[in-house]
Formats: structure tokens, C-alpha cells, sequence
């Protein structure tokens, strides 16, 4: 019997192919439109802070100012009211968002009659411009024509000025943000309950869980990728917001409601310092990469396997 | 009364009519197994009993109480599901524990009946996994684990082995023949293999589209069917049925390409009928080989012809497709691991074992 | 005298002659241009659209008109007249951007057109011009840049300009048996009376931001108070600010309510609504108020001057037009602004519905207009410097002094300190700029 082992030789490595290329090209197409799309403006934000530039002027004759921008942005009080007011916003918003979307989800979750139509006039305010937003809501809270000082003074109590004073104007667009952004979290969520076993909730009313147990120890938990990204998503949103605040308030009274990325637009287009607000850009983004990377690190939702 | 009663339930949704009032009672460490095809309405009555579907009219006793309405948790029950349904996010430990935790039981009881149940179920080392990282067979026995931990009145069981594979599940089905004698309390188990109903119940009820079409232990079952449908549904491979004629000399019944007498069990049954038209049934493994050693035939084994299409080897015994008279059938034949392929010829039934049954209402003829 | 009017007929027909020998009319070279013009959509500005078409039936030269929200204009016109070669050909401005448009040399001076004999129409009489107005929006490079002076410069000549003057409810006023006030210390007095009586008195603005300041600076000029002194020391915190902005929370406390969060059009609305007695700000509030669609109060409103604190001195703003250094037609766009600003075409302004810069139109359309004679008599004493023009201006406005007066009227803190913080703000950002290098430079030597 001839020995056919020797006459075999396996190759050192695996022969050259397209498919080993494959994936890399592939992803080429998308790699390039993030990098021109998203990285690119980033470093174009911060090559900008590094220039006193005026619209108007050539760009070439801008002054390189280096880390001047920056310096003058953290001893500047403006900035730091300016974040605070946006913490205290997300704060207030999200966590009012989350507790409301979660728990209307957990209410309209069952198909009872009624619950569907009820589901969609309840996403409507999702579908509304941020802009018409602004605008409708800039008319209810109007002092001297808005309809909530109108039903106020039916029952009784005088008019405020609430988009002219510092805390009910925070409470304004708390208010308003609210009212957009709910929805948000509540399809997110019921979309996220309706994909749960049955068996799995079934057997935790076999194991004796009550009401709130049932929803605390098991539904929850078992959403909990879906309400991490909720709140990821909301989060960075609420360093981004801008358009509601810009029509409600302008930032206003005083800087009461001026959110990190209004006090931006107003530095670069109202006061016309480009530099200057593109170096509370950068801060922006390093501010947001922080609070995401500190929720991702909570547990990333991407990573994880697909739940059993 | 102890162990657990249905009576005159009944469940229908909306206008659909699934379960039609029905009768069942089960006795206090008794292993009821509920066998029927999908859709039988077996799944429905085990989640009634649960408390996860409510009844539509009827009354449910667990432990001789009336549990018609309380929820599940009063029921004094666990359950294992098919699909498992354990928390995703709780390790093997917390999933066993949660109900014991919820109940607020010390914590070191806690420790002491998680560490006892893993024990018996060889998870010990696999406490404090998730169970995404565990095994299908793992799960299984985690889902166990957390119904044995309660120590519960009763346990019911959805179907919980459907999702092993073959050699798992035969294990799995020792175990708990295993564990049901040491834990000696009521289980209702509901699965739509007879297998499973034959070798771990202590009593099988069949059930298709929602009536109980027979309850007894699984000998009962086997041997004396009580129609077509049962007949058919237990053993395999199942029951071969064929139209015959029912001869009141001899008496005999004949058909296409076979003759058999009676035995005295069933010439009993026919006495004083007129020849008419039946069905007989004849499960494959009481066909025989025809002897080769020229000894003398027992009494009760009469001559058939089967012109053989196809024979399996098994081992031990040959699976035959075969006909008679034109008429598909299989036939199980034990002839010993040596024997050359069965090929076409006389074999032989033993007519001890032929079944009955009425041509029009399927019932059987004892 | 027989002769008479043959000697007329001869003399027209000798200019007539004259006239053909050398061009038909000046236009003529220009016949079949096409001009862009970017200006704000505003009243005055749609009114005019009627007297361009006038323009180009009469001229030939055709006229392209691109009409923005005012608050996006300047971005617009500073992007097209940045590039090598522009789009516009004329361009309106608001007059505080002025400044930082010629000292980006974004602009032709004037004085390249008025040397020209074949473009300028010697009727045209600049003179006749209200004079706070021109200086105002057309004047830049005098006095601190951005007033007249012998080094100032022309660059553009005001069109929708104004000034303020006060408008009441002369139905309100005589049930209250109160008189149009005409110093500070007697409208204090009324506003104070008709609080008293339930009426909210004085409408402003009093948004955050620009808007806020601007309803201060409007009582600051006639109060004696200035942002800057000569030297460019901020002096927003001198008696005379601090008394503005006392007024200012006087006006927020007694007037209708949400001034807080009004901009110009939430202001004007409330006087036009009939939920304020008076308004003191831009002229424009007149031809508001006999617009139906606008106003519930026409014929109820009086006008008067400007009330006086220890000066009289009434703002001055609204736009000018000027051409952009890289328009493509220049002596066309020329000829049109001359069209639309002289005598006739003021006049036609009126008719339209617009808003007159000329003396002579203001005197000769008092009947219709209640408002002219005020105007007239106010436009003397318009202060052109009743608010910096500098480029810093904008951060000034919005950033130091919109903050401090917003907390002026929305709170009951002490208002010295207030001003006090916005002084020193606005010291730093005016350090920052370089503006204190020549003091500095003397205190060394």
C-alpha cells in the first residue's frame, strides 16, 4: 500500500483571494462617509478654535490665537452657567421622561381596546417639527394671549410671565421637552416589552412576584438594553437641543434656559465669535463622549448577545 | 379531597369553543401525564390549572381548595417551561432563588434548598453562571431547579423537553422518573410524545381537540385502547389499521390478502353479532418471523402474507415496509442482529393481540 | 406782454434740444441692466416694490429683488460681498452693521457716484434728507467711527430709516384726564396713575438679549446717559443708566404683562391690541396701527415727542442702502437708490404706505398723517449716538448688557450692583479688543 502521506504537503498559508480583501472593501464606502460626514467636522471645529475669525473676512487672514479660546473658555462663568443649566435640564427631562415613557408603556402594553388609537395620538408629538414645537408651545405659555394663562384665569389665578422668568421659564421647556420627547421613550420601550418571552414573565407570576415585583425584579431588567439606549439617545440629545429653545426662549430670561449648544449659537451668530463658540464645541463633544462612554461602560447594549 | 380536580371546566376564546367541559381528577404524588397531538387543548388545560389562562366556566381544587379565580402565586404550584423562561439577567443561583426570595425566606434557608437542588441536579458548579453561557440540557435542569426549590403542592410541565435532542431527552426523562419518587408530589406533565406519557406516567390522559378521549395507566393505555385514536396515538410505530369483515363463523375477520381467527378475548365481544364491516388493528411488533426451526406454532399465531418494499435494520429486530393485500403497513420483526434482510413471504401475527373497532364510531369492540 | 409765452415755449423747446443733442436720458446707458437688490421683508420694503416697478418701466433697467427675514440678512449679504464678485449690486442694511461692513471694506463709498455729473440729478437735494438720519445710517468713519466728523465718509442713504416717538390712547388718557407727558418725570407719573387704575401702561421690550438693551437705550440717551465716554470707558453704570434702568423695571412692573419675554412685534402687538396705553419706540407704530389686520385701535392713537429726561434725544435706526465694492453694476445701482430717495420717490413712499426721510415730505403730508408733524419736530434732537456702532457692539449688546437688564427686570435685586458687574464685563471685553492701547501707551510715557 503506497504511503500517500508524503506526497501530500499542506501549504504554509492560506492561498491569496478576493474574499480575503472582501470585507475591507465592503466597508470602505461607509468608513469613507463617516470619516468626511463625522470626523471631519470635528477636527475642522477644532482647527477653528484656534482662529479669531470673523464671517466676513478671509479665513486666511484670521489669527491664529492657539489655546487662547480655550483658556478664555474655562474661567468664563458663562460657559460653566451655561452647562450647569443644561445638567439640571437633562437631569429633570430625562428622568421624568423615562419614569412617564416606562410607565405608560407598561400601561398601554396590553392590547386593550382602545389602547392602539390611543398609541398613536400619543406618538404625535414625535412627528411635529422641533421648530412648530418651539412655536406652539412659545403661543400656550404667551403671558398676555397664550391659552394656559387663559385657562388659569378661568379658575382663578392671576397670569404669569412664564417665558420671563428664570424658574418657570426652566420649567417651560422641562415642560415642553417633556411633552416632545415622552413619546420617544414610550415606543421604545413598549416595542422592547412587546419582544419579551412570554414564558419568562409567566413564570415570574408562578414564582410569586406581585405587581411592582413583576415589573421591578423582571420586566425591567430584561429591557434594560433598550432603556440604556433610550437614555443614551436622550442624553445626547439634550447636548444637542436646540431649535425649541431657540424659538421658546432664546435662551432666556437672563440665561436661565440657555442650553451648552444655544449658548454656542448665540456666541457664533449673535455675537459673531466663530473661534470662540467652536471652542465650546469642542468642549461640547468631549462633554457628551464622556457621559456616553461612562453609560456604555454601565452596560453596553451592543455587545451584548442576544437575550434567551 | 387532596391533589388536584377540573370540574365541568370549560374555556373558550370568544366564540371559539377549545375545551369542552371537562372532567379530570388527580391524585395526591400521582405523575399524570396529558399526551395529545398540537392543538389538543393539553397546553391550555395545564395553564388553567396554573392560573396563567383563567377558566370560562368550571371549578379548579388544588390540595382540596377552590382555586378557580386565586391567582397563580396562591396556587401552591411551580412550573417548567418549554422554552425554560429563565431570568436572562440572573445568574443560575438567582434564577433558582427568585421565588424563594420573593416569599421572603431567610436567607440562609435561601442558600441551604438552592445548594440542595443544585446538588441533586449536578448545577453546583454552575451557580453563579448566566444562563446564556449555559448548555440546552443545563437550562433545562435550571428550570427544573427553580420549580424544585419551591417545594411546591404540585409541579407542572409544558412540554420541557421538546427543545433536547434525542439522547438528552432520554435522560432527562430518567431523571425525573427519578426525581418525582423522591420529591413524591403531584405533577402534571403535558407533552405531545407518547413516549414520554408511557415510560414516566403513573396515569396518561389523552386528549384530542379538547375532549379526554381516555385516562388510565399506561399499560391500560397499550393494551386496551379505547378507540381508534388512542389506539393510534400510543406505541410505535403506531397501530396498522385495516377494513375487514367480521365473520360470525369461526369467527374470523377477513379482508384483503388476510385471515385471522379471533382469540377468545374477542370471540366473547362478537358473540351473537351478524357478519358486518370493521376496522382491526394490529400494532407492528406482533408480527413474527415464520419458524425456521420447524417447531411447532403456538396456537395464537396465525399465517400472513406480506409482500416486503423496504426492510430497516434496527439492531435487534427489522422495521418492514410492507402490504397486505395492496394495503401499506409496517411490521416490526425481531429476528436477532445476524439475520439477513427480510424479503417477502409468510409471516406471522399473534391474533392474542388483534384490536376491534367499530367501523363508524371508532370504539373499540371488547 | 404778448411775447411772454412765446419765450417760454422757445426756452422749453431750446432745453428739449439740448437735451437730445448729447443723451435722450441718463438712464439710457443702463437700459437693459439687471440689478440684484437684498433687502429685510418688512412693510416698508414690500411697499416699495410698487415704486421699483415704477423704476423699471421708467428707466429700463431691470431689477431683481431678494427679500429676507431682516435677521438673516447681514449673514447673506456678508457671505455674497465677501466673494471676488458679488451677487448684489445694492444692498439694505440695519444701520449697527454699518461699521463692521466698511471696516471689512465690503462697501463703495458714495462720493465715487456724487462726483459723477452724468449719474447724480442736481434736484436730488441730499440736504433735504433729515439729517440724523443720513449721519445715522450712511455716515461712517467721524467721530468714535460710526458718527459724522470731518473724517467721516458716505456710504450709503437711508431708506425705512425712523425714530421714536410716543404713541398713546387718547381715549384712555382723557378718561384718566391725563396729558400726552412730555418729560420722563410726567410719564413716570401717568404710567404709575394708570397702573393704579388697572390699565397697564407703557409697552416694551424685554426679551433677553438685543431686544432688552434696546428698550433701555431708548430711555437712556434722553436720560443723559451714554455706554461709552470719549475714552471708551464703559459707563453703563453712571446715575444716569442706573435711572434707565430703574425706568426700565418701572416700565416691566406697570405695563402689560410677558414684557419680559417681548420682542419688537410682541410690544407692538400689545399697544395694538389695546392691552397697553402707550408705546414708546420706533415711528413705525403708526402705520401699524391703521392697519386693519394689525391694529384694533386706529383712531385712537395720539402721537407726541419723545419725552425728555434732562435732553431730548430719540433713538434713530431702521436701514439704509449702500453698494457692495464688488457689485457688478454699479452707476445702475446707483441711479436706483437716487430713484427711490429723491423727492418724488419719497413722496410716492408716503403714498405707498412706507415710511418718508425727507423733511419736505414729512411737512407736505400732514393731513392723514398725525404722525408727520412729530416726526418733523422730533427728527432735530434724533440722537445718532444713542448706541455704539462699533463691532463689538453685538457681543456688548447681547452677551454683558441683554444679561444685566434682563435681571433688572425680572428681579427685585439692587440695580447699582447690577450695572456695576455689566460696567466691568463690558471694560474687559474693550481691553480684549485693543481699545485701551493709546491710554495705556500715554500712561506709560
Amino acid at each position: 500500500m503506497p504511503d500517500t502521506t508524503e506526497t501530500i504537503v499542506p501549504a504554509a498559508e492560506r492561498p491569496w483571494d478576493l474574499s480575503m480583501v472582501g470585507p475591507y472593501l465592503f466597508i470602505l464606502p461607509a468608513v469613507t462617509v463617516m470619516l468626511a460626514g463625522l470626523v471631519y467636522p470635528v477636527i475642522q471645529a477644532f482647527y477653528l478654535s484656534l482662529y479669531d475669525w470673523k464671517i466676513g473676512t478671509d479665513f486666511g487672514d484670521a489669527p491664529y490665537v492657539g489655546t487662547r479660546h480655550f483658556i478664555r473658555m474655562l474661567g468664563d462663568e458663562n460657559v460653566w452657567e451655561s452647562i450647569w443649566v443644561t445638567l439640571r435640564f437633562g437631569f429633570w427631562t430625562i428622568s421624568i421622561e423615562m419614569f412617564l415613557g416606562v410607565s405608560l408603556a407598561l400601561l398601554l402594553e396590553k392590547p386593550i381596546r382602545g389602547a392602539s388609537v390611543f398609541r398613536t395620538i400619543f406618538i404625535l408629538p414625535l412627528m411635529v417639527s422641533p421648530v412648530v414645537v418651539g412655536l406652539i408651545w412659545r403661543y400656550l405659555f404667551d403671558a398676555r394671549i397664550g391659552w394656559i394663562n387663559y385657562y388659569l384665569g378661568q379658575i382663578g389665578i392671576e397670569p404669569r410671565v412664564w417665558l420671563g422668568d428664570a424658574s418657570l421659564a426652566f420649567f417651560a421647556i422641562v415642560f415642553t421637552d417633556i411633552w416632545q420627547w415622552t413619546p420617544f421613550i414610550f415606543i421604545i420601550v413598549i416595542a422592547g416589552l412587546q419582544a419579551l418571552p412570554s414564558e419568562v414573565l409567566e413564570a415570574s407570576k408562578i414564582d410569586g412576584a406581585n405587581w411592582w415585583q413583576h415589573i421591578l425584579f423582571v420586566k425591567l431588567p430584561m429591557i434594560r438594553s433598550i432603556l440604556l439606549i433610550a437614555l443614551l439617545m436622550r442624553l445626547i440629545d439634550v447636548f444637542r437641543a436646540l431649535e425649541v429653545m431657540y424659538i421658546l426662549t432664546g435662551g432666556g430670561p437672563g440665561r436661565a434656559t440657555e442650553l451648552l449648544s444655544l449658548h454656542i449659537y448665540n456666541r457664533a451668530f449673535d455675537t459673531q465669535q466663530l473661534g470662540y463658540a467652536s471652542a465650546i464645541s469642542v468642549l461640547l463633544i468631549v462633554i457628551v463622549f464622556l457621559l456616553s462612554f461612562a453609560i456604555l461602560k454601565m452596560g453596553n447594549p451592543m455587545s451584548e448577545k442576544a437575550d434567551i | 379531597m387532596s391533589g388536584v380536580q377540573l370540574v365541568d371546566v370549560t374555556k373558550s376564546f370568544g366564540a371559539v369553543n377549545v375545551i369542552p367541559p371537562l372532567n379530570l381528577s388527580f391524585a395526591e404524588g400521582e405523575f399524570v401525564v396529558i399526551v395529545g397531538p398540537s392543538g389538543c387543548g393539553k397546553s391550555t388545560t395545564l395553564r388553567m390549572i396554573a392560573g396563567l389562562e383563567p377558566v370560562t366556566s368550571g371549578a379548579i381544587q388544588i390540595a382540596g381548595k377552590d382555586v378557580t379565580w386565586a391567582r397563580p402565586k396562591e396556587r401552591d404550584i411551580a412550573m417548567v417551561f418549554q422554552s425554560y423562561a429563565l431570568y436572562p439577567h440572573m445568574d443560575v443561583a438567582g434564577n433558582m432563588s427568585f421565588a424563594l426570595r420573593l416569599a421572603g425566606t431567610p436567607k440562609d434557608e435561601v442558600r441551604r434548598r438552592v445548594h440542595a437542588a443544585a446538588e441533586m441536579l449536578e448545577l453546583t458548579e454552575y451557580l453563579e453562571r448566566r444562563p446564556k453561557d449555559l448548555s440546552g440540557g443545563q437550562r433545562q435542569r435550571v428550570a427544573m431547579g427553580r420549580a424544585i426549590v419551591r417545594d411546591a403542592y404540585c409541579f407542572l410541565f409544558d412540554e420541557p423537553l421538546s427543545n433536547l435532542d434525542a439522547k438528552l431527552r432520554a435522560t432527562m426523562r430518567t431523571e425525573l422518573a427519578i426525581l418525582h419518587r423522591k420529591l413524591d408530589r403531584t405533577m402534571v406533565y403535558v407533552t405531545h410524545d407518547q413516549i414520554e406519557a408511557m415510560t414516566m406516567a403513573d396515569r396518561i390522559v389523552i386528549m384530542e381537540k379538547g375532549h379526554v378521549q381516555q385516562v388510565g395507566t399506561p399499560r391500560e393505555v397499550y393494551n386496551s385502547p379505547r378507540n381508534l385514536f388512542v389506539a393510534g396515538f400510543i406505541g410505535s410505530p403506531s397501530m396498522n389499521f385495516l377494513d375487514a369483515e367480521l365473520r360470525a363463523d369461526g369467527p374470523r375477520v377477513t379482508g384483503q390478502g388476510f385471515d385471522l381467527p379471533l382469540p377468545p378475548r374477542l370471540r366473547e365481544a362478537v358473540d351473537g353479532h351478524r357478519s358486518r364491516q370493521v376496522i382491526v388493528g394490529l400494532r407492528p411488533e406482533h408480527f413474527a418471523a415464520p419458524r425456521t426451526d420447524g417447531g411447532t406454532e403456538a396456537s395464537s399465531l396465525a399465517p400472513v402474507d406480506l409482500g416486503v418494499k423496504v426492510a430497516e435494520y434496527i439492531g435487534s429486530s427489522q422495521f418492514l415496509a410492507a402490504d397486505i393485500g395492496g394495503r401499506q403497513i409496517s411490521a416490526a420483526i425481531e429476528v436477532g442482529p445476524d439475520s439477513a434482510p427480510l424479503t417477502s413471504g409468510t409471516y406471522l401475527f399473534d391474533t392474542n393481540r388483534i384490536y376491534l373497532f367499530d367501523e363508524t364510531t371508532g370504539d373499540a369492540i371488547t | 406782454m404778448s411775447s411772454g409765452p412765446v419765450n417760454i415755449t422757445a426756452a422749453s423747446v431750446a432745453a428739449i434740444l439740448i437735451a437730445t443733442a448729447s443723451l435722450a436720458n441718463p438712464y439710457e446707458k443702463y437700459e437693459g441692466t439687471t440689478i440684484v437688490v437684498s433687502w429685510p421683508a418688512l412693510s416698508h420694503f414690500s411697499a416699495a416694490e410698487t415704486l421699483v416697478e415704477e423704476f423699471t418701466e421708467e428707466t429700463g433697467i431691470e431689477v431683481e429683488i431678494d427679500a429676507l427675514q431682516y435677521l438673516k440678512l447681514r449673514d447673506r449679504q456678508i457671505l455674497e460681498m465677501s466673494k471676488p464678485e458679488g451677487e448684489y449690486d445694492v444692498v439694505s442694511w440695519v444701520v449697527m452693521w454699518k461699521g463692521e461692513y466698511v471696516s471689512k471694506g465690503l462697501l463703495t463709498p458714495l462720493s465715487q457716484f456724487f462726483t459723477s455729473g452724468s449719474l447724480v440729478d442736481p434736484h436730488y437735494d441730499i440736504d433735504d434728507i433729515a439729517d440724523a438720519y443720513l449721519q445715522n445710517g450712511g455716515v461712517v468713519g467721524g467721530a468714535k467711527g460710526y458718527l459724522p466728523g470731518v473724517s467721516g465718509a458716505l456710504y450709503g442713504i437711508p431708506f425705512g430709516a425712523e425714530t421714536s416717538i410716543l404713541a398713546y390712547r387718547k381715549d384712555i388718557f382723557e378718561e384718566y384726564g391725563i396729558e400726552a407727558p412730555t418729560t420722563y418725570d410726567e410719564l413716570t407719573a401717568a404710567m404709575t396713575k394708570l397702573y393704579d387704575a388697572g390699565v397697564p401702561a407703557l409697552t416694551s421690550r424685554g426679551k433677553t438679549g438685543h431686544q432688552v438693551t434696546a428698550g433701555w437705550l431708548l430711555h437712556l440717551a434722553p436720560m443723559g446717559g451714554r455706554i461709552f465716554d470719549d475714552e471708551w470707558n464703559p459707563v453703563v453704570n453712571s446715575p444716569e443708566a442706573v435711572k434707565a434702568a430703574e425706568f426700565m423695571r418701572h416700565v416691566a412692573r406697570t405695563g402689560p404683562v410677558g414684557i419680559e419675554t417681548f420682542g419688537f412685534g410682541e410690544s407692538a402687538a400689545a399697544f395694538l391690541q389695546g392691552d397697553a396705553a402707550m408705546h414708546l419706540d420706533t415711528l413705525k407704530i403708526a402705520a401699524m396701527s391703521r392697519n386693519p389686520s394689525l391694529s384694533k385701535v386706529d383712531g385712537n392713537v395720539g402721537y407726541a415727542l419723545h419725552p425728555e429726561g434732562n435732553r431730548c434725544g430719540s433713538e434713530t435706526g431702521g436701514f439704509a442702502m449702500g453698494i457692495p465694492a464688488n457689485a457688478p453694476n454699479r452707476e445702475a445701482a446707483f441711479l436706483f437708490i437716487q430713484y427711490m430717495t429723491n423727492k418724488a420717490g419719497d413722496q410716492r413712499m408716503v403714498e405707498l404706505g412706507g415710511d418718508p426721510i425727507r423733511i419736505s415730505t414729512l411737512q407736505n403730508n400732514t393731513e392723514g398723517f398725525d404722525e408727520y408733524p412729530v416726526v418733523a419736530a422730533q427728527l432735530p434732537c434724533a440722537d445718532p449716538d444713542w448706541r455704539p456702532l462699533i463691532p463689538e457692539w453685538n457681543e456688548i449688546n447681547i452677551d454683558v448688557l441683554g444679561q444685566a437688564l434682563t435681571q433688572v427686570i425680572t428681579t427685585d435685586d439692587p440695580i447699582q450692583p447690577i450695572m456695576d458687574k455689566a460696567n466691568e464685563q463690558l471694560r474687559e471685553i474693550m481691553e480684549r479688543e485693543g481699545y485701551y492701547t493709546w491710554a495705556s501707551y500715554r500712561d506709560a510715557r
